[in-house]
C-alpha cells in the first residue's frame, strides 16, 4: 500500500495543471478583458466589425452617428459621407477600427462588472474631427480620390481626416455593379490605409537629413542644367527638371523643387545616412493611435544604382509614404523635432461617468530642433515666395508641394504637405489628391479652404 | 394572452431588482455553501489506524496499518524485513471485510510457509505460523473491542444535520435561479425550466433521504455534484430549454449506476466480479461505437439511436478505472499486469481508429495514473513502454486529424470570425458578465455552437459572473484534493487506484474543457464532467463519483463502505 499511496501525487500534478491554467486565464482576463470586449464581433456591444450601441458626434456634440437598432446617421449626407469611414457602414465592410476600439469605454466597461451597468442606449463617443472641417475637406476635393486631412500639432487632434470616394450609407449606391472605377477602394480609409507615391514632398525628408549630416550643406551650390547624366552608351540614366535652375543654395533647391540639385544633394547625403535618417524621422514607420495602425511606408534602396537613389531622395524610386503618419512629420518638424502623435477619440462617457479621455502623447525626438528651425524656415520660404501666402489668408504656413509620377499613362498625383507656424493654429496637415496633376495647383486651393475652415472652427471654441 | 402581460408586466417591474439582487445573492450562496462541503473534505483527520500485528521472532512487534501490507526486504514494502534470504516483494498480507487475513506469494524466490507448508496463497489465523525467508512470525489481529474503539476515534462524517443545511442552501440557489430565469425568459421555457431545476431539487433531497434510511450521513461530495449539474441545467436553461428533461432522465439514471457502482465496491470480492463486467462492457461501448457510430468532424465518437445521440467512450472511461483498479496482492503478480497492459494496447487501438483526440488523451491520463500507481519493481518497465506506445499513437495517428483544429491554438483573435469564433466569443462575453454576470438569459452566448457543453464555462461566466464559473472549477478541484487525502489511507489499492483514476479523469476532463474554451490550451470540445449537457457524459461522471466516494472511509460516510457490527446489506 505505501507504494501505491505515495503515487498519488501523479494526479495531483493534473490539479497542479489545471488550478495554473486558470489562475493563467484570470491574469489575462484582468489584463485583456477591455480588449476582449471591444474586439469585433463582440456580441454585446459590436454588431459583427462595428460598434453596436452608443453615440458617436464630432467635437463640437454634433452627432455623426446614433447607434441604436436603426443605427441613424447624421440628417446631412454631405455629413453622412465625410464622416463614413470613421463611424463605418451598416453592413460592415468599412469597419471604424478608432470609435470600436472604445466600444468597452462606451458601454462602461470594468472587469469587476463586465457591461452589467451599461444599459440600453450605451455611452457617447465624442471625435475630435469638425463636421464642418470634414465637409468643407470633402467638399473641396470635387469628387477627385484623396485625402486631406488636418491636427492640431500641440494637443494631437484630428480636425479633418476625409478620404474618397465614398458614399452615403442612407442611399448606398451600386458598389458591385460599378464598372466606372467611381468606387474603386471606397471601402478604404485612405487617410490610414493607403501608401502613396510621394513625390516631392518628400524632398523634406532629404533636405532634413542633409542638415542632419552634412556640415556645411546650406553654404554649399548645386547647379543645374534641366538634366543630370549618370553612366555610359546604352545604361544611361538621367534626372530631369522641368526648368533649368541654374544655380541653387538648399533653400532654394526645395523652393523650386529642383530635383538635378536634389540629385547632388544626395550624393551627399549618402545612401547609409538616408536609410538611417528616413528611419529616425519615423516616415515609413506605420503610426497607431486609438487601435487603428496606418499601413507602413516604404523606402527600400536595395539593389538601388546612383540614379535609383538619387530619385528615392525625391521621393520617386519605389518610396511610399502613408497620410497620416506624413502628417505627423509635419508636426515633428513643427514641434521643434518633436511630434505630437494624432488622434481622432478625445472622450467616451458613458452615462455620468467619463470613462476615457485622450491624452496628448510625443514622440521621442527625432531630429534636431535645430534642423527642424532650418527647414522651417526653408518651408515657410516655398509658400511665401513660390505657392503664395496670399492663399491662406495671413496664416504663416510652411509647406511643400509635389507632383508624384506614378509611371505609364497615368496622370500624377497631387501632394501637399506642411503646417502653420501660429500658437492659436498650431496645425499640420496633407492632402493627396489622385490622379489630378500638380500638387501647387490643386494641392494648395484645397489647403487654403479647408486651413480657413479650421480655424474659423478654433475661434468658435 | 392576459397571462402573457401580467407576466410582461411583472418581468418589467420586479426583473431589474432582482437581477440587482440575484448577481450578488447567487454567488454568495454558492460560496458558503462550497465552503461547507469542501471544508470537511479536506480536513478531517486521517491518521493511521492499526488493524493487526505481526510478532516477531525477537518479540519485536510491527504495527499493520493498512487492509494489503506488502511484506520484504525492499525499503518501500509495507513491512520490511531486511534479511537476506528475503525477496525484495516477497508476500501480501491482505485483510477482509469479515476480519479474515490471507497471506499471498508475490513471487518470492522462497516462497511463503504457513504452518510449515509452503503456499501460494492461505488463510492466516491468530495461531498460524508464517514463515518468509526464514524468518517466523504470528499475525495478531486486533480485538472486535479494539476495533470498535478504532471506529469510534474515526472522524465522523458531518452531521445529518449539516448536510440538511447544505442541501436547504442549495435550493435556495435553485430557487433563486429558478426565479431569475422566470424573470427574464419567454413563456415557453418556463416550464421545462421549472421541470429541469425542480428535478435536481427532488433528486437530492430522495437521495439524501436515502442515505439517512441506510444510516450514512456524509452527503458532501454528492452536495458538490448537484451544485455542477445544478450550474449545468442553468446554461441548458438558457441554451436549449427543451433538453432539460432529457439531461434530468441522464441525471436519475447517472444517479443510478453510481449507486450500483458504489455497491458493487462495496465488497471487494462483489468488485473483482464486476470488474470482469466492466472490462468487457469498456472494450464494448468502443467496438460498437466503430461499427455503428457517426463520425462527427473527423472523430468517430457519437452513436445514434432511435433519435438518441450517445456517447458510449464516456462509459467506456468508467470501466477503464474499473479496469485498472486492482487489489495489492494481484499487482505483486506478473501475470495481471501483462493482463492491463494488454487491455490498454487493444483500448488504445480502438481509439486510433475512432479518431477522437479528446477521449484518446483522456484515457492516456488515465492510463499514466493507472500505470504509474501499479508499477512496482515488476512491471515499470513494461508499463513505460506501453505508455510511450499509447503516446505515440496519439501523436502520430489521432494529432495529426486534430491538428487542423489547432492550429488556432493561441491564435484566435487572427481570425475571430471563423476558427477562432467559438473561443473569442466566449472570451468576450467572459468580459461581458465581469464577476457577477449579466443575470439569466441576458447572454449573447447562447446562440453559438456547443454554448451548453464544450463552452458551457463560457455562458456560465456570462449570465452568472466568473466567480460562479469558477466555482464550478473549483468543485473538481476539490474533489480531486479529497480523493489525495483519501487515497492514502484507503483499505484497498483498489479504492485507491480506483479514486485516483477516476478524480484524474474529471480534473483532465475540466482541464480540456476549460482551458480549452478559453484558449489557454488547445480546443477539444471534451464535456465538462456533470455540467455539459450531454446524457451519457452525465452517466459516466456518477459512475466515476462513485469510485471517489468508496475512497472515503470517514465513519458512516459512504454506502460503498460497510458499517462495523451492522448488517445493513
Amino acid at each position: 500500500m505505501n507504494r501505491v499511496t505515495k503515487r498519488t501525487w501523479l494526479m495531483g500534478l493534473f490539479v497542479l495543471i489545471l488550478v495554473g491554467g486558470m489562475t493563467f486565464f484570470m491574469m489575462d482576463y484582468w489584463a485583456n478583458a477591455g480588449q476582449w470586449i471591444s474586439a469585433p464581433g463582440s456580441p454585446h456591444v459590436n454588431n459583427r466589425s462595428n460598434i453596436g450601441v452608443g453615440t458617436v458626434t464630432d467635437r463640437s456634440g454634433t452627432v455623426f452617428l446614433d447607434i441604436g437598432a436603426e443605427r441613424t446617421y447624421s440628417p446631412s449626407a454631405a455629413t453622412r459621407k465625410s464622416t463614413l469611414h470613421w463611424v463605418g457602414d451598416r453592413q460592415g465592410k468599412i469597419s471604424a477600427g478608432a470609435v470600436s476600439h472604445y466600444a468597452g469605454a462606451m458601454v462602461g466597461f470594468d472587469p469587476v462588472n463586465g457591461i452589467y451597468n451599461a444599459g440600453e442606449a450605451g455611452g457617447i463617443t465624442t471625435l475630435t474631427l469638425s463636421e464642418r472641417v470634414q465637409n468643407t475637406a470633402l467638399e473641396a476635393l470635387a469628387g477627385r480620390k484623396g485625402t486631406v486631412a488636418v491636427y492640431n500639432y500641440k494637443t494631437g487632434e484630428i480636425l479633418c481626416a476625409v478620404t474618397a470616394p465614398t458614399f452615403d450609407p442612407d442611399d448606398v449606391p451600386d458598389i458591385e455593379g460599378d464598372t466606372s472605377g467611381t468606387y474603386e477602394g471606397v471601402y478604404l480609409n485612405r487617410f490610414l490605409q493607403s501608401a502613396y507615391v510621394p513625390g516631392s514632398i518628400f524632398k523634406v525628408v532629404t533636405t532634413a537629413a542633409a542638415l542632419e549630416c552634412v556640415p556645411g550643406i546650406q553654404d554649399e551650390s548645386f547647379r543645374c542644367t534641366g538634366k543630370m547624366e549618370y553612366g555610359e552608351g546604352e545604361n544611361t540614366a538621367t534626372v530631369t527638371c522641368e526648368h533649368v535652375h541654374g544655380t541653387l543654395s538648399l533653400k532654394s533647391a526645395l523652393a523650386n523643387s529642383c530635383n538635378c540639385a536634389f540629385a547632388q544633394i544626395a550624393e551627399r547625403v549618402g545612401k547609409d545616412n538616408m536609410v538611417k535618417y528616413v528611419k529616425q524621422f519615423q516616415v515609413v514607420s506605420p503610426l497607431s493611435f486609438d487601435g487603428v495602425t496606418t499601413v507602413k511606408g516604404k523606402y527600400d534602396l536595395t539593389g538601388a544604382g546612383t540614379v535609383s537613389f538619387a530619385w528615392s531622395c525625391i521621393g520617386q524610386h519605389t518610396d511610399l509614404i502613408n497620410p497620416a503618419r506624413f502628417m505627423t512629420f509635419m508636426g515633428a518638424i513643427a514641434g521643434g523635432g518633436v511630434a505630437v502623435e494624432p488622434y481622432v477619440v478625445s472622450q467616451v462617457t458613458c452615462g455620468e461617468e467619463v470613462t476615457y479621455e485622450a491624452e496628448t502623447t510625443v514622440t521621442e525626438q527625432v531630429m534636431s530642433p535645430e534642423t527642424a528651425r532650418i527647414l522651417k524656415g526653408y518651408m515657410r520660404s516655398n509658400v511665401k515666395n513660390v505657392y503664395g501666402d496670399w492663399n491662406f489668408n495671413g496664416l504663416n504656413v510652411c509647406a511643400k508641394t509635389g507632383t508624384s509620377q506614378l509611371g505609364g499613362e497615368e496622370i500624377s498625383n497631387a501632394m501637399f504637405a506642411g503646417f502653420v507656424e501660429d500658437e492659436q493654429y498650431p496645425l499640420a496637415f496633407i492632402c493627396v489628391v489622385e490622379n489630378a496633376g500638380y500638387g501647387a495647383t490643386v494641392g494648395v486651393p484645397i489647403m487654403s479652404k479647408v486651413l480657413a475652415t479650421c480655424t474659423s472652427v478654433m475661434n468658435n471654441g | 394572452m392576459e397571462q402573457l402581460n401580467i407576466l410582461a408586466q411583472v418581468q418589467s417591474l420586479v426583473g431589474d431588482s432582482f437581477l440587482g439582487f440575484l448577481r450578488i445573492a447567487a454567488p454568495v450562496v454558492a460560496v458558503l455553501l462550497l465552503l461547507r462541503c469542501i471544508l470537511p473534505l479536506l480536513t478531517f483527520r486521517r491518521e493511521p489506524e492499526i488493524w493487526a500485528w505481526l510478532n516477531m521472532p525477537d518479540g519485536s512487534q510491527i504495527p499493520i496499518t493498512h487492509w494489503e501490507n506488502v511484506i520484504g526486504r525492499s525499503k518501500s514494502c509495507d513491512v520490511t524485513i531486511d534479511f537476506s534470504t528475503v525477496s525484495r516483494n516477497h508476500a501480501v498480507l491482505t485483510r477482509y471485510d469479515d476480519g479474515s487475513w490471507t497471506i499471498t506469494d508475490a513471487g518470492s524466490k522462497d516462497g511463503v510457509f504457513v504452518n510449515g507448508k509452503k503456499v501460494q496463497i492461505s488463510a492466516v489465523h491468530p495461531r498460524s505460523r508464517i514463515s518468509i525467508g526464514g524468518v517466523e512470525m504470528h499475525l495478531q489481529p486486533i480485538s472486535e473491542k479494539q476495533e470498535i474503539k478504532q471506529a469510534k476515534l474515526r472522524t465522523k462524517a458531518a452531521s445529518g444535520w449539516d448536510s440538511v443545511a447544505n442541501l436547504m442552501l442549495l435550493s435556495v440557489l435553485q430557487v433563486f435561479m429558478v426565479l431569475g430565469f422566470l424573470l427574464s425568459g419567454t413563456e415557453e421555457s418556463m416550464i421545462p425550466i421549472i421541470q429541469g431545476f425542480g428535478g435536481i431539487l427532488l433528486c437530492q433531497w430522495l437521495l439524501y433521504v436515502f442515505y439517512a434510511i441506510i444510516h450514512r450521513s456524509s452527503f458532501e461530495v454528492e452536495t458538490i455534484a448537484f451544485f455542477l449539474c445544478t450550474m449545468g441545467m442553468a446554461a441548458i436553461a438558457t441554451v436549449k430549454p427543451t433538453e432539460a428533461i432529457k439531461q434530468l432522465i441522464a441525471l436519475v439514471l447517472g444517479i443510478l449506476v453510481f449507486l450500483l457502482i458504489g455497491w458493487s465496491l462495496r465488497d471487494l470480492e462483489r468488485a473483482k466480479k464486476f470488474r470482469y463486467l466492466a472490462v468487457v462492457a469498456g472494450v464494448g461501448f468502443l467496438v460498437v461505437t466503430l461499427l455503428f457510430g457517426t463520425e462527427y468532424y473527423g472523430a468517430k465518437n457519437w452513436l445514434i439511436i432511435g433519435g438518441m445521440s450517445l456517447q458510449p467512450s464516456e462509459l467506456s472511461k468508467v470501466c477503464f478505472v474499473f479496469a485498472g483498479a486492482s487489489t495489492m496482492d494481484r499487482i505483486m503478480q506478473k501475470r495481471n499486469i501483462i493482463m492491463f497492459i494488454s487491455y490498454s494496447v487493444v483500448i488504445c487501438g480502438l481509439l486510433a481508429l475512432m479518431n477522437d483526440f479528446g477521449t484518446a488523451l483522456i484515457f492516456f491520463c488515465s492510463f499514466l495514473i493507472i500505470a504509474y500507481l501499479r508499477s512496482g519493481s515488476v512491471g515499470t518497465v513494461a508499463l513505460a513502454i506501453t505508455a510511450l506506445g499509447f503516446a505515440g499513437v496519439i501523436a502520430l495517428r489521432i494529432a495529426p486529424h486534430a491538428l487542423s483544429r489547432f492550429a488556432t491554438w493561441r491564435h484566435i483573435w487572427e481570425d475571430p470570425f471563423n476558427a477562432g469564433y467559438q473561443q473569442t466569443q466566449a472570451l468576450m462575453c467572459i468580459a461581458s458578465g465581469g464577476l457577477f454576470g449579466l443575470g439569466p438569459g441576458r447572454g449573447m452566448l447562447q446562440r453559438i455552437f456547443a454554448a451548453d457543453s464544450d463552452i458551457a464555462f463560457a455562458t456560465i461566466s456570462e449570465e452568472w459572473g466568473l466567480i460562479m464559473a469558477l466555482l464550478t472549477v473549483l468543485c473538481i478541484v476539490a474533489l480531486a484534493c479529497f480523493v489525495l487525502r483519501t487515497a492514502p489511507v484507503a483499505r484497498s489499492s483498489f479504492y485507491s487506484i480506483g479514486a485516483c483514476t477516476a478524480a484524474g479523469v474529471l480534473v483532465v476532463q475540466t482541464m480540456l474543457n476549460c482551458l480549452g474554451t478559453l484558449d489557454v490550451l488547445p480546443f477539444t470540445g471534451v464535456p465538462f464532467p456533470l455540467l455539459s449537457n450531454g446524457g451519457t457524459s452525465m452517466i459516466g461522471a456518477w459512475g466515476l463519483l462513485a469510485f471517489v466516494k468508496a475512497a472515503d472511509t470517514r465513519q458512516n460516510a459512504s454506502f460503498a463502505v460497510r458499517l462495523k457490527g451492522r448488517d445493513d446489506a
